[in-house]
């Protein structure tokens, strides 16, 4: 097995859409090699996608893909050594000027045999472009960089995932209705024309409005006189719109103009052209040497340490009681009650209810009234000294600043949808369909937790019509309305405020806004449960106003919050946007999981199962399982014990408790409503968070 | 196709079927006669696979090349060989499982082949698990089983799987859920695959290890529940406590998905009751790389969320607290954007401001 020491690392070559890349030499075979480093502490990429890269790099071999060897993790770095092209890039090459023709036709030809092997093989590359083909010295031309290429299982299925880099992105891939191997054609197409040219088509118009455009705009193609009808006619091939009428991979290679390109050693005429070229830029380059970050060795300090020691039983006091928070105020000799008690005299009622209390330790969270963009996020980079290209894989909020235009970022693009409520409900719903044929638990176990009619889902506020909630009088008042109050304010309110802000044209307009927004605000930071109340009571109106209910859209659907909050969400394109050399993606990620949710589900459906049978009953069937006739005594017994939890759950109704509700989540002691209620909110959050942070696999 | 030349074909399949199988098995005692017919191997797995990847696949065909592949038990061989392939055949071999467990004939529901496997050759699911032993096969075994385990019966196999006297594997049927795992089953061997593989091997096991933990939930809480000792000291001391980051990281994550999914709801609360498995998350939190920081919070937060805690955790948490308000303010404190996680970070700050001075026995223990 390979280590570190195994290598010698020399200069860095450049940084790509996973990290740094480095020429080094494996000290045993004396072989040049080049090593792709990422640090997975920096890295925004779930581990998950960076495996899915190397597994697929690992499943190819082939002359016209650029060879993996190995990787490793050290510490916090992966390592994936790849094969070492000293020629470049396509792209690198372009530099002194765009490629004849004879040489676009032996690049050409060479990617149509790499992606005739990788389609075979059942995977798309979804990233074709000159800065992926790598040359060697010798002139050979391999693709490269598979960082959002994709496996497909069946060989008839079809991807939806929204990868790659804008100005190379075939019309179906952007339209997200299905795409298969000949989203690769296109780009080769693309890709040619770029050889021709020293730039994809639209390449002056911003990233993002070119992916309207390609799907509008006629097919590019090739004109002017100076071009061959065979290369016309090959990009013509290329870039057809309806995928079904594109050539493919393997037809392509048939092509007059694939079968008159020459041999790869002509490639070697760019490469020299390319160095010539370098030394009369006379660029001294900076060479970048890879160096060993140092670890802090510094020994911790005593306060870096948790106290783990016991502390005597006697210590415990005797259980029964309701009022805890009361309880630990008559306790003034420990510390812990001491400064409890002191931020119990500094409360305010007047204070606001999430605001952080006078002398806690939480330093407050800043809420800028004059936020500079609206929700609309879309997330800038700013490029350092080491362009290392992140990809960052959730929608983070930050200025709209970014230059997608050709030259700024001549990267690819991944989009993440947020999640519509609606969808957002359906992952909520853990809890996966009960069919016939899989395994079920005992109902009366205590596994099996029926869903509380309202705290399954937290963020649904089907409570609207409700008379208002009586306003606790706590020492510390989390209330959930303040809570909804704050929700609503950052997930909708201030949004809105900043669009509607940024479409006003005139200064008057803007003006009176933005008074709006900071009272509103203001009233958000002293009382969001006020504010919570007070968007209700607004609702409410609305609602009894037919005509006003019927425009808003409100009369039906009470869950008017995060209607809102969704809509924002997908007003924006939002997404990451990367810089480099490297690649900003857009994916569907909710759509996808919903699909394969459901997919599952039916699959669900046919199983063939001879589980061992969840219950007590300790009567496992003799003899196969497998064959499930109709009248099989375990399916009977399957459909018995499934038949008991149906009716199971007919009792839990509105207000049918019959189970250990102690044991549920959504149940909680007299006096510890709040903190319940809270725990619930959270858990929903929490269980979202969890499925926003596994990438799909 | 005339009938005579279809009879043909099939003459012809079952001869090579019948050599593939001779060839993988190879004579005991004498050396494996695999790497000398490799390349003879290699053209006829990939001819194998020919029919499956036709447009338009001849149904009547794939039928018969199945029914041979299973009166040959050449799935078995395979499963056992494939290391020993050539590159591009191991791939051609995952296709051919692939296509025979997906298989389903025109207007049946249910994959007849892989029925068949689960009824008659259990076996064959085990030995692609120990496609993982090498690096090699993991990565084809992986794709296989991964794609089988979205049959419950498939992962129920993998749990409950015990070694026996006679090599078999044992049937679902004789399997008493209620009765603890000896520790020594297939299951219990990705913790190894896990921590001691090489990377790609790692991470290949990693992913059909949380498949089958997270695919089949009613499945996995009755397992968690009955063997919870086992596995949760197994999972802290060999995964969240693995040398490598990869493996730490991403096993904290998966157990906080464990933790959170519903179904696995009386696995979290006997698992937050634990002042052990506490200490080991609060240990997380000081560790010196962020994103391991990152991951224990999740788990972290259950702990501290949950309104019954035990004595032991309340006691862990009441010693810290003043060490814990000084920390978490500025934990991560430059995840600014991540909204979330700030709204859930000063959530945890208040629950342990309002703890009690000393623990309380909670009410729901009794």
């Amino acid at each position: 097995m390979a280590t570190f020491d195994g290598y010698q690392v020399l200069e860095e070559l450049g940084s790509g859409s996973f990290g740094v890349v480095y020429k080094a030499i494996e000290k045993a075979t004396g072989e040049t090699v080049a090593i792709k480093l990422i640090d997975l502490e920096d890295s925004h990429d779930e581990l998950s996608d960076i495996q899915a890269e190397i597994s697929l790099l690992s499943t190819c071999k082939s002359p016209y893909v650029t060879e993996y060897k190995t990787s490793f993790v050290k510490g916090v770095k992966l390592w994936i050594v790849m094969e070492y092209l000293g020629g470049g890039s396509a792209l690198d090459l372009m530099k002194p000027g765009p490629f004849g023709e004879a040489h676009i036709a032996i690049v050409c030809k060479q990617l149509l045999l790499g992606l005739e092997y990788l389609h075979a093989t059942g995977k798309i590359h979804r990233d074709i472009k000159a800065a992926n083909v790598l040359l060697t010295d010798s002139g050979k031309v391999k693709l490269a960089d598979f960082g959002v290429a994709a496996q497909l299982h069946d060989y008839k299925s079809q991807r939806h995932t929204f990868v790659g880099t804008p100005y190379w992105m075939a019309p179906e891939v952007i339209q997200e209705n299905g795409y298969d191997f000949k989203a690769d054609v296109w780009s080769l197409g693309i890709t040619a024309l770029e050889m021709a040219k020293g730039e994809p088509p639209n390449a002056h118009i911003h990233a993002m409005k070119a992916l309207f455009i390609i799907p509008k705009d006629p097919a590019p193609r090739l004109e002017g006189d100076s071009w061959s009808k065979d290369f016309k006619d090959f990009i013509a091939q290329c870039l057809i719109k309806d995928p079904d009428r594109r050539a493919s991979a393997k037809e392509l290679l048939d092509h007059r103009f694939i079968r008159r390109a020459g041999k790869v050693e002509a490639m070697r005429e760019l490469i020299e052209r390319k160095q010539m070229f370098d030394a009369q830029q006379d660029t001294t380059k900076h060479l970048r040497y890879y160096e060993e970050t140092m670890v802090d060795l510094s020994p911790k300090t005593e306060e870096d340490e948790w106290i783990f020691d016991t502390i005597k039983q006697s210590t415990i006091i005797p259980a029964r009681q309701t009022m805890k928070r009361r309880k630990m105020a008559r306790i003034p000799s420990s510390e812990a009650a001491d400064s409890c008690a002191s931020m119990m005299q500094h409360l305010d009622m007047n204070a606001a209810p999430l605001g952080s209390v006078t002398d806690s330790p939480m330093p407050e969270r800043r809420r800028p009234v004059s936020r500079k963009s609206s929700s609309s996020t879309q997330v800038y980079t700013p490029t350092g000294s080491t362009p290392t290209a992140h990809r960052i894989s959730s929608p983070s909020k930050k200025p709209l600043g970014v230059d997608l235009s050709f030259g700024n970022s001549p990267s690819t693009v991944r989009h993440f949808k947020r999640v519509s409520s609606g969808e957002r409900r359906a992952a909520l719903s853990s809890n996966p369909p009960v069919n016939s044929n899989s395994f079920h638990p005992n109902p009366n176990a205590k596994t099996f937790r029926p869903t509380p009619p309202n705290s399954a889902n937290p963020l649904d506020f089907n409570d609207e019509n409700e008379p208002p909630a009586p306003v606790y009088q706590q020492p510390v008042p989390i209330t959930k309305d303040a809570l909804y109050g704050r929700r609503a304010y950052s997930k909708v309110m201030d949004s809105v405020f900043q669009e509607a802000y940024a479409n006003s044209a005139s200064p008057h307009q803007r003006e009176a806004l933005g008074g709006v927004h900071q009272a509103w605000a203001h009233l958000d930071q002293v009382d969001p449960q006020g504010e919570f109340l007070l968007i209700k009571a607004m609702v409410d109106r609305l609602q009894n106003d037919s005509k006003l209910a019927s425009v808003l859209g409100v009369a039906v659907t009470p869950a008017s919050t995060p209607k809102h909050s969704t809509k924002s969400c997908e007003t924006s394109l939002s997404g990451a946007t990367v810089h480099g050399t490297s690649t900003t993606r857009i994916r569907s990620s909710t759509t996808t999981t919903s699909s394969t949710y459901s997919k599952a589900s039916s699959e669900y459906t046919s199983t063939p199962v001879g589980t061992p049978t969840g219950t007590s009953s300790g009567s496992p069937l003799k003899g196969p399982k497998l064959v499930l006739a109709q009248n099989n005594p375990h399916l009977k017994s399957h459909r018995r014990r499934q038949s008991a939890i149906v009716t199971g759950e007919k009792l839990y109704g509105p207000d049918g408790y019959a189970l250990d509700e102690k044991k549920l989540p959504g149940h909680v002691e007299p006096g510890m409503e709040q903190q319940g209620l809270l725990a619930d909110i959270l858990y929903g959050q929490w269980m979202q968070g969890l499925k926003n942070r596994w990438p799909l696999s | 196709m005339h009938a005579n030349a279809s009879f043909q074909v099939e003459e012809e399949l079952a001869r090579d079927l019948q050599q593939m199988k001779l060839r993988l098995q190879g004579t005991p005692g004498s050396y494996s006669p695999l790497p000398h017919s490799l390349d003879w191997f290699a053209s006829h797995v990939h001819l194998l696979i020919v029919p499956f990847l036709e447009a338009e696949v001849n149904q009547e065909l794939v039928f018969q090349l199945l029914s041979f592949i299973i009166q040959e038990d050449l799935l078995y061989y395979l499963a056992n060989n494939i290391h020993k392939l050539p590159f591009e055949s191991r791939k051609d071999a995952q296709v051919i499982f692939s296509t025979a467990f997906r298989y389903k004939p025109v207007g049946a529901s249910d994959p007849q082949v892989l029925h068949h496997v689960i009824q008659f050759r259990p076996e064959i699911i085990i030995s692609l698990c120990r496609g993982y032993d090498r690096r090699e096969s993991a990565m084809p075994c992986g794709g296989v089983l991964r794609e089988a385990l979205k049959y419950d019966s498939i992962a129920a196999l993998l749990l409950y799987d015990e070694p026996t006297t006679d090599g078999k594997t044992r049937d679902l049927g004789d399997v008493n859920p209620d009765e603890p795992s000896s520790g020594n089953g297939v299951f219990w061997r990705f913790f190894d695959w896990i921590d001691k593989g090489a990377f790609e091997v790692s991470a290949d096991a990693f992913n059909t290890f949380r498949d089958i933990l997270t695919k089949h939930k009613a499945l996995v809480a009755q397992y968690l529940q009955t063997n919870f000792d086992m596995f949760f000291t197994r999972y802290n001391a060999v995964l969240v406590q693995s040398e490598s980051y990869v493996t730490k990281r991403q096993s904290i994550k998966l157990l906080g998905e464990i933790l959170l999914d519903r179904a696995n709801y009386s696995v979290m609360t006997q698992y937050v009751d634990s002042g052990e498995h506490l200490k080991i998350i609060m240990k997380l939190l000081r560790d010196d790389r962020r994103m391991i920081n990152y991951e224990g919070f999740h788990v972290f937060k259950v702990f501290v969320a949950n309104p019954n805690k035990s004595v032991a955790v309340q006691r862990i948490l009441i010693s810290n607290r003043e060490k814990l308000l000084r920390f978490l303010p500025n934990f991560l404190e430059d995840r600014t954007d991540d909204e979330q996680f700030m709204d859930e970070k000063s959530f945890l700050i208040r629950q342990i401001e309002q703890l009690p001075g000393v623990p309380v026995a909670p009410p729901a223990a009794a």
